[in-house]
């Protein structure tokens, strides 16, 4: 749904990288280089950023303007 | 027993000791997992959230994020006087949390948390919490309190606490012939060969036993030996960033002097208790 805090397997804050990880993964760097300059060194925190899918994106858009219109309905 | 510090990156540590005994060993790793405490939210008040997390999800999410500690101003919930359920400003610190998405999405990170105490604040600024989108909105008091790792992973002050046994390696020369098959198969190039054709061990700390040298060594018995110090361990310590790791070895040792004091009165106590029967 949204980016995991921490690791399942280990515990290590890996939420605040996932940003720089997908902005620069788009831009055409290899991931497995991102996630070393990252300092994300164990397989089990690597699989975190690899591995997700950000469907909160997609859930949002089926809330928001119709939201804001209601709202101004009041 | 001899310590050796091999080497610290800001929030993890390598090192050596020499002349304990594995179950030593695993006491320290076992109490720097689950005894050390560290913050943590623990409760929250949820006022309004229609945004797309739940609020037990978010309240999980919450929980999780790791909070600088002040070890020397907060006290553990259970041992603090006020004995009440909600605490006292010695055993709970709080956090506010209040964002509203206007016209656009909005990102919620740890950053817009705001705490009443300036020490206990999420350890990075950067963590996504929620997404909202136009017109969603948050607002909760979070209550954060020190805790153990053996009651919720979250009070775990560590992402990683390992040892292993001290490599050694040894290579009988009289039999080796340098024909370099081992220097070949070692993952973590603990070997190399010098000018003169000989066999030689460069790194031996980075060799994690695997013993492939062994096994690929056209010798009967191997010309190269591999084994593990049982008395010397190498530790790799990992903080999450709640605590210096200096700080969080300190503290196990501590917990584990005041463990084994406690043992021993109770030992002391029960021992006295068939004499005074005596007595009667």
């Amino acid at each position: 749904m949204i980016i995991p805090i921490r690791c399942f397997t280990c515990g290590k804050l890996i939420g605040d990288k996932w940003e720089e990880f997908i902005k620069r993964v788009k831009n055409g760097e290899p991931a497995g280089k991102v996630l070393d300059d990252l300092g994300i060194k164990r397989y089990c925190c690597r699989r975190m950023l690899l591995s997700h899918v950000e469907i909160i994106d997609d859930l949002i858009k089926f809330y928001g303007k119709r939201d804001v219109k209601n709202e101004n309905r009041r | 027993m001899k310590v050796q510090i091999l080497e610290k990156n800001g929030d993890s540590i390598r090192f050596i000791i020499d002349g304990i005994t594995t179950s030593l060993a695993n006491t320290l790793r076992r109490i720097i997992l689950s005894e050390v405490p560290c913050m943590a939210i623990d409760d929250v008040m949820i006022i309004e959230n229609n945004s797309v997390l739940h609020d037990e999800i978010l309240a999980l999410r919450l929980g999780l994020i790791p909070l600088k500690t002040d070890l020397d101003s907060y006290n553990l919930p259970e041992e603090c006087e006020c004995k009440s359920e909600l605490g006292c400003p010695l055993c709970r610190a709080v956090l506010i949390l209040d964002v509203k998405a206007e016209s656009e999405e909005k990102v919620v990170y740890s950053k817009d948390l705001i705490p009443e105490d300036p020490k206990i604040a999420p350890v990075s600024d950067k963590i996504p919490i929620v997404k909202l989108a136009p017109g969603q909105k948050i607002r909760l008091e979070a209550y954060a309190r020190l805790g153990k790792g053996k009651d919720h992973a979250k009070w775990q002050p560590v992402s990683a606490c390992t040892y292993r046994y001290m490599p050694e390696v040894s290579i009988d020369y009289e039999r080796c012939d340098g024909c370099g098959e081992c220097v070949n198969i070692c993952p973590r190039k603990v070997l190399d060969k010098s000018n003169d054709g000989k066999v030689e061990v460069r790194n031996m700390l980075e060799c994690i036993l695997c013993r492939d040298c062994m096994n690929v060594c056209p010798k009967d018995p191997p010309a190269i030996n591999v084994n593990g110090n049982k008395e010397s361990f190498i530790f790799y310590v990992e903080s999450t960033g709640v605590l210096p790791v200096e700080r969080i070895i300190s503290e196990a040792l501590k917990i584990y002097d005041k463990k084994c004091l406690e043992f021993l009165e109770e030992i002391s106590v029960n021992l006295n208790v068939p004499k005074k029967d005596e007595n009667n």
